[in-house]
Order: structure tokens, then C-alpha cells, then sequence
């Protein structure tokens, strides 16, 4: 099997007029698998997965696909691609079917096998039943389903998929990662997202892009240790639920008969009641990343 | 009070929303130029108004009162048209960010909505009109010929006679706006068509620009200087063709008398636009999808109900899973498939034309065998010009369906997309072109016009790719739907041969002009070759 490569060197992007610097010299050396692209909304994470998937270039650096710079030749990117943006359309006249078979052609499958490969990808996401209906009358939910669909419609090697799961219910969230994993062996897949469990439950990779930066990039296993020994939880009485929120980076807030059961991110007891915690989560490694950088930043 | 807040909330946002766009300053610069125009220079070789014959040209000194009321009724008659592009797109702004969907849920009435959006309109045309009396007043000093300005007398004529138009233009268009058949494009083909046909046949029997009044009372003050103005007809509009040795006979007009009958006129005009606001909320969808089709959706299958599939056990279910890898050799970016993809689309939107729904087809068949079987003369003369009006708004489409349906990114990211899609899309307007045009084209082949069928073939030629060009470069349907349509009513319709693109009359098919129109082909197709390349590149 050949060996995929995403190699993301010194990427910034700037846009005109505002002067507004979205990523600043981003580097990411990305193989087989899935990397789990966190961070804010606005870090830039978007704007990441636009370039990588030859929709704008970047203002400086290089993006290389198995050692092709894909600004200078983004169809080497885009017959291996699969793409699924944050915010897409579908024509509205057209039904699942049509709509399919009109990707297909886009993106060069040859009609009969595209024909095999709708049927799976119909099943797979559960719409068989609906597939002449049109698209206009498809919920959220659905219209979201048939973006995943088209994006696996070309078996891409290299699959960018943008806030996926927004719209879908508990079992299509399930299946799709479930597909995710199922797909990583043999492929780049790029997972944006600002929902930690998503990521928790697919990546093997994770990347924590904050105002631009990259401000982590390790395994899971790798980030947890960061918040090991770091987690405390105590009961705070309600009243002092406002103050807790502005002295102390909480991570949960359970409402108990005796009180809020409170989880905070700190580097030393918070508090003389406070009780270090048996397991972090990735959401609590995430929220100390974010908010070390925060800090850094705002040290600078 | 309350409502007052929130006419004024509607008007604000909508007005700072539509002045901070391209399309607001491109046509306020197209009304600077035009302000300048429509005053031309004593030796121009055209003119805009006066009393005209072969040695002399009479009109009155360019003063306050005459450039005023020149200026504002040529600034009324053209921005009734474009003024309404320029405004028609509140709801359809507040349906695309949503915002709509907030608003339905407050307690704001449609009439509150519709005025409020009605006079956002207002404000936005009434700007464009100010910056005109601000170039009027530049052009009185550059001309030079009555270096004192009265103020009075040069803006009376824009408040009187254009702003009582703009208002009902602002009505129109949200009245348009809240019509479901009326809305986008087959609105915009509408409008134009109303002010081509409509608007001369009203103006016959009112005086909605005011030109008669000021025309009557302008004739009466060059009469008494020139008793010959009599016998010459006056002119208004731009008019070419004028000797430049000519003699220039000047009088003095100091402005019309107001009258009471015609400043009730234009209040009926202010009163009739409030109507027509307030009308615009009558049966208004309120962003209620359901409601603006009037479709009830089919329930849909248990299975694809979202909370149905909550219930079901995602464990069975995910052992289904299997998903076949495709073979490489299945990558074969062909055209056909592309091609056949792009026609269906627009054999899709043919079914769903407004006005037409699932008759789209009947009508486009019947067209073509009347095409066929009618005498050759009105088949070519009234048929094809039908034929080729009722696709407008697919062919529209092309360029910025895309954009329109966000599904650009989608594309733009598939490998070839400008090899391949773009020639698809250009080739599937043609062949829309050929089909809905081809009675006309066989007849005139079984009559042995083959001239007129090259004529045909070149307009079946020039109209995706003026379509596509316009599409891609504008991002909108809107400029394709207004030059055609223009072009459509002056040229084939209005007889006048250098705009026949379709090459129905004789003469000019005769005089090759279906060859300037092969030509202008070639370089809207680069143009729309360049123009989504930098689409695609720029991001």
C-alpha cells in the first residue's frame, strides 16, 4: 500500500481588505488515519480544511499532497478528495438520486459504477426509502446525510469532513463514526469539529487550532496527560455558582440535592474542599489547552 | 410609538444592508454618468431635450429650473427601471440569513414588516436621487451657461415629480417581493415588461413622470420667443444624429407654476404606493415555507423520521455497514455523464418555471410544433421570440446556480471542474436553446431559408454564453434576466435590426448582423472561461 502524506508547511492566510489573519504559519505533517481538528469557533479550522481541499490558497506556505504542492496543481488534490464543507446546498428540484448521479459525473465516476456505489452510499446513510424525493423537502438532518454521501461518492484517499455530524440524530452521529474508523486505515481523513466527543471517539490524532495557531498536536492519550493531576471537584452551594464561573475554569456543573457538583481545570487545589478527580476527559485537556494559550496570549 | 421603532429598525438595517453593496454603488455610478449625459454640450452630436429641425436646435438655457427638470424626468423614467433592481431582494435577504425566520416569531405585523421594508426601499432610491441633484448642481456650473444656482428651482422638480415615483417603485418591488410567483426572476422579467409595455400605455392617460406638465409649460415659454417651435416636434430622450454646425437657439425658462392639480397627483402616487405596501401583506408567507408553495409535504417514509431513528438499535444497524471499495479504473472524468448530468438539471427546472409548474413541457412542445407548422412569417417573426423568452430563467441560472445553491464548494473542489462542468453547462443552454427553438429552425429549413437558419443557430450560440458570462461575472441572475429581456423587446419585438440577435427579420439577416453576434459569442464564452478559472482559483 502506498504511503499518503498531507504535509502542511508555514501556512498562513490572510484575507484582503480587513488585513484579518485567519491562520498564522501552520504546520502539520498529516498520514493514515483520523486527526481530529479541534478548536473554537473561529480559530481558523475552517479555513484550514478550505485550503487543504483546494477551495482558497493560502497567503504564505505550501501544501503538499505525497509531495505535490496542490496549489500549483490542486487536481492531483481533487481526484483523491472527498469533501464535506460546513455549509453546502444541494439543488432543490433534484432528488437524492439525481443529485448523487450529478456528483458522480463532477467528480468523474464512471456512471455504472457510480450507480453501485449510490446504492451503498443510500443505504449507508439511510435513505433508501427517500431517494426520489426532493431535496427540497429533506430535513436538516437528511440534507447533511446526503453531504456525507457525496463526499465518499469517489472512495477518496483523502477525506476533509467539516462539523459532520450537526444535524444528525444519536444513531447517524454513531454510524458515521463508526465509518470514520472504518475508513481511516487506508486513508488521510481530516476531522473538524468543535465537539470533543466526536473526536474522542474516532481520532488517533488530534490538532487544537485557537485565533489562528496551532496550539496542540499530540495523541488523545498524549493530550489527557496534560490535565492529569489537574482536575478538582467539590459541592458549591447555587449562590456561588457566579463567582465559581469567573474564579475558575469549570468543566461541569451537575445539580445535586446538596448542591452544584462543580469540576474545574486548575494547576493547584482550587479550593480547601476541593477533591482531585480520578479520570480527566478530553473535553477538560481541550478546555486547558484553549485556555493556556488564551493566557499565553494574552501574556505576549 | 413602538411601531414607529420598528419601521424605523426595519428601514435602518435594510438601508445600511443594500447602500454597503457593489450593486448599489455600480448603479449609483451608472446615475452620475447618466446625470451628465442627460445635460449634454452645446456642440454634442446628441440631445436630450428641446424642439429640434435640420439647421437649428432650440431648448432652453441651461439654468436651475431647466437642468432641474431635465434631469429629474430622465432621472425618473430610468430609475423606475433600474431602481427596482436595486431594491428587490429585502425578503428574499432576510429569507436567505434567516433573519426572517427570528422576525416571524416577534410580534411585528406583516404591514409593519412590508412598510418598513417599503420605505428602507425608499430610502435607498432617494439617496441615489440626492447624489444626482448634487452632480445636477455640478453640471449647471460646468455647463456655464447660468453660473447662479437657485436651489429652489432645481431641486423642486426631483421632489415633486421623481421621489413620489420612487416610493411607488419601493412598493413594487416589495409588493413583487411577497408574491410567490412574482419573486426572482420571473418577477424581474415581469417588471421590465411592465415598464416596456405597461408604462407608456398608463402614461397616456396620467401624467406619471409630470413630463406632460413641464413639457406644456417649457412649450409655452419657447413659443413666445420662437413662434416656429409650433411646427417642430419636441424632443425628450436621448437622441442621436444631430450636425454639430448646427445653431443653438436658447430661451429662458424659469420653472413650472405647481399646481394644486398636480401636486394632488403625486400625492395620489405617495397614497397609492402606502396601498400597495400595506397590500403587500395581505396573504405575506411570513417565512412559512408550507405556506409560500402551498404544498403540504408527503409524510415522509418511518425509516428517514429522525426520531424514529433514535429508537432504532444502532448495533443492528451498524453491522450493515459495508461499503465497497471503488474500483480506480471507475475514475474516468468522461463528458457525456456531465453533460447528461447538467441537462437534466435544467430539464428539472424546466418543470418547475413559475407561472407554468408541470406544463413547462407542454407549453415548450406545443411552441415547437406551432413553430413547425405555422406560415414561416409568423412562425420566425412572433413564435421564436416567444419560444426563446420562455427558458429565460433556466438559462439565467447558468453561471451562478452554483453560488445560488451554495454547491459551489462542492464543485469548485472536484478535480477538471473548469474542463468539464463549465463546457457542460454551456453546451446544456444550447441545447435548450436548439430544442425550444427548433419548430421555428426546421421550418425555415423546409422553406430552404438557410440563412435564417444560421441566423437561428448563432442566437441559439449567443444566448447561454451571454447567460453564462453575465452569471459568472456578476454572481446573479438578475443582469442576464434584465439585458435580455431588454434586448428580447427592442430587438425581435421592437423590429430594430442590429439588436436582432435571433435574426428573425429580414434585414437583418440580410446584413449579416448575426455575424457581430457570432463574434460578440466567441468573447463572452472566453470571458466566462476567464472569469470562473479565477472563480476556482481564488477561493
Amino acid at each position: 500500500m502506498r504511503l499518503l502524506q498531507l504535509l502542511i508547511e508555514n501556512v498562513s492566510k490572510r484575507y484582503k481588505g480587513s488585513g484579518f489573519f485567519a491562520l498564522r504559519e501552520i504546520n502539520l505533517d498529516i498520514g493514515h488515519g483520523i486527526l481530529g481538528l479541534l478548536g473554537p469557533n473561529g480559530a481558523g479550522k475552517s479555513t484550514l480544511m478550505r485550503i487543504i481541499a483546494t477551495i482558497t490558497k493560502p497567503t504564505n506556505g505550501l501544501v503538499r499532497w505525497n509531495g505535490i504542492d496542490i496549489a500549483k496543481q490542486p487536481d492531483e488534490m481533487r481526484i483523491v478528495l472527498g469533501y464535506l464543507p460546513q455549509d453546502f446546498g444541494v439543488y432543490p428540484n433534484l432528488n437524492a438520486d439525481e443529485f448523487l448521479h450529478y456528483m458522480a459525473a463532477i467528480k468523474g465516476v464512471d456512471p455504472k459504477a457510480a450507480r453501485e456505489r449510490i446504492e451503498d452510499l443510500l443505504a449507508f446513510v439511510n435513505l433508501l426509502e427517500a431517494r426520489k424525493r426532493p431535496l427540497k423537502d429533506y430535513s436538516g438532518g437528511m440534507k447533511q446525510r446526503i453531504g456525507i454521501a457525496q463526499a465518499l461518492l469517489n472512495d477518496p484517499k483523502i477525506l476533509i469532513v467539516d462539523e459532520p455530524t450537526v444535524g444528525l440524530d444519536t444513531e447517524g452521529r454513531v454510524r458515521f463514526r463508526h465509518l470514520l474508523a472504518e475508513l481511516a486505515g487506508e486513508r488521510v481523513v481530516i476531522l473538524s469539529t468543535h465537539i470533543v466527543s466526536d473526536v474522542e471517539a474516532t481520532a488517533n490524532d488530534i490538532a487544537i487550532i485557537n485565533k489562528g495557531h496551532l496550539v496542540y498536536r499530540s495523541s488523545p492519550e498524549e493530550l489527557l496527560k496534560l490535565v492529569y493531576g489537574k482536575i478538582w471537584e467539590w459541592v458549591i452551594p447555587s449562590k456561588e455558582l457566579t463567582v465559581a464561573k469567573q474564579k475558575y475554569l469549570l468543566s461541569s456543573i451537575i445539580r445535586r440535592q446538596d448542591g452544584l457538583h462543580i469540576r474545574v481545570v486548575a494547576e493547584t487545589s482550587p479550593d480547601k474542599e476541593a477533591k482531585l478527580a480520578g479520570s480527566p476527559t478530553l473535553e477538560e485537556a481541550y478546555l486547558y489547552s484553549i485556555s493556556t494559550h488564551r493566557g499565553a496570549k494574552a501574556n505576549e | 410609538m413602538s411601531r414607529l421603532r420598528a419601521l424605523y429598525a426595519i428601514m435602518r438595517a435594510g438601508y445600511w444592508n443594500k447602500v454597503r453593496t457593489y450593486r448599489f454603488l455600480i448603479i449609483l455610478g451608472l446615475t452620475i454618468v447618466m446625470g451628465y449625459i442627460f445635460v449634454p454640450a452645446p456642440d454634442a452630436n446628441y440631445v436630450t431635450l428641446g424642439w429640434g429641425s435640420s439647421t437649428t436646435f432650440y431648448r432652453g438655457v441651461y439654468n436651475s429650473a431647466w437642468i432641474g427638470a431635465l434631469v429629474a424626468m430622465l432621472t425618473g423614467m430610468f430609475l423606475t427601471l433600474l431602481g427596482f433592481y436595486v431594491v428587490n431582494d429585502s425578503v428574499k435577504r432576510d429569507e436567505q440569513t434567516r433573519v426572517g425566520q427570528i422576525i416571524a416569531t416577534t410580534p411585528l405585523r406583516n404591514s409593519d414588516y412590508t412598510l418598513g421594508n417599503a420605505l428602507c426601499n425608499f430610502a435607498v432610491l432617494s439617496t441615489m436621487i440626492a447624489i444626482v441633484v448634487l452632480t445636477t448642481i455640478g453640471m449647471q456650473l460646468f455647463r456655464g451657461e447660468d453660473p447662479i444656482i437657485d436651489l429652489w428651482a432645481l431641486v423642486t422638480p426631483f421632489l415633486v415629480l421623481v421621489l413620489p415615483l420612487m416610493f411607488f417603485v419601493a412598493a413594487i418591488a416589495i409588493l413583487f417581493e411577497t408574491r410567490p410567483l412574482l419573486r426572482g426572476g420571473a418577477g424581474n422579467i415581469t417588471y421590465i415588461l411592465l415598464w416596456l409595455i405597461g408604462l407608456p400605455l398608463l402614461s397616456e392617460s396620467v401624467d406619471l413622470f409630470g413630463i406632460i406638465a413641464i413639457r406644456s409649460s417649457m412649450s409655452a415659454t419657447g413659443l413666445a420667443k420662437y413662434p416656429e417651435l409650433a411646427q417642430i416636434q419636441s424632443i425628450l430622450g436621448l437622441a442621436w444624429g444631430f450636425p454639430q454646425g448646427r445653431t443653438l437657439a436658447t430661451f429662458t425658462w424659469q420653472g413650472i407654476h405647481w399646481t394644486s392639480e398636480l401636486l394632488q397627483t403625486r400625492l395620489l402616487l405617495v397614497g397609492l404606493a402606502i396601498g400597495i405596501s400595506l397590500l403587500a401583506s395581505v396573504r405575506f408567507s411570513r417565512f412559512d415555507p408550507a405556506r409560500e408553495t402551498g404544498k403540504i409535504p408527503e409524510a415522509l417514509p418511518s425509516d428517514v423520521l429522525d426520531m424514529n431513528e433514535v429508537q432504532i438499535s444502532s448495533v443492528v444497524r451498524l453491522k450493515e455497514i459495508q461499503l465497497r471499495p471503488l474500483d480506480a479504473k471507475a475514475l474516468q472524468f468522461r463528458f457525456e455523464p456531465i453533460l447528461f448530468a447538467e441537462c437534466r438539471l435544467i430539464l428539472k427546472e424546466l418543470k418547475e418555471l413559475p407561472f407554468l409548474g408541470i406544463w413547462g413541457y407542454s407549453v415548450a412542445g406545443a411552441l415547437i410544433i406551432i413553430g413547425l407548422l405555422f406560415p414561416l412569417n409568423e412562425a420566425h417573426g412572433i413564435l421564436l421570440p416567444v419560444s426563446w423568452l420562455l427558458p429565460v430563467l433556466i438559462w439565467s441560472k447558468m453561471g451562478t446556480r452554483e453560488a445560488h445553491h451554495q454547491t459551489d464548494q462542492l464543485i469548485f473542489s472536484s478535480a477538471k471542474s473548469l474542463k468539464r462542468q463549465l463546457p457542460a453547462v454551456w453546451l446544456a443552454g444550447f441545447f435548450l436553446a436548439i430544442v425550444t427553438g427548433s419548430g421555428v429552425a426546421l421550418n425555415l429549413a423546409f422553406h430552404g431559408e438557410w440563412l435564417g437558419v444560421l441566423a437561428w443557430f448563432v442566437g441559439a450560440l449567443f444566448i447561454p454564453s451571454l447567460a453564462l458570462c453575465l452569471g459568472v461575472w456578476t454572481g446573479s441572475s438578475k443582469l442576464f434576466e434584465f439585458i435580455y429581456t431588454m434586448l428580447w423587446y427592442i430587438g425581435p419585438i421592437n423590429r430594430m435590426e442590429i439588436l436582432d440577435f435571433m435574426g428573425v427579420l429580414r434585414g437583418s439577416v440580410e446584413a449579416r448582423i448575426w455575424q457581430f453576434y457570432l463574434a460578440i459569442t466567441i468573447v463572452l464564452l472566453g470571458l466566462a472561461f476567464v472569469g470562473r478559472k479565477w472563480q476556482i482559483q481564488r477561493g
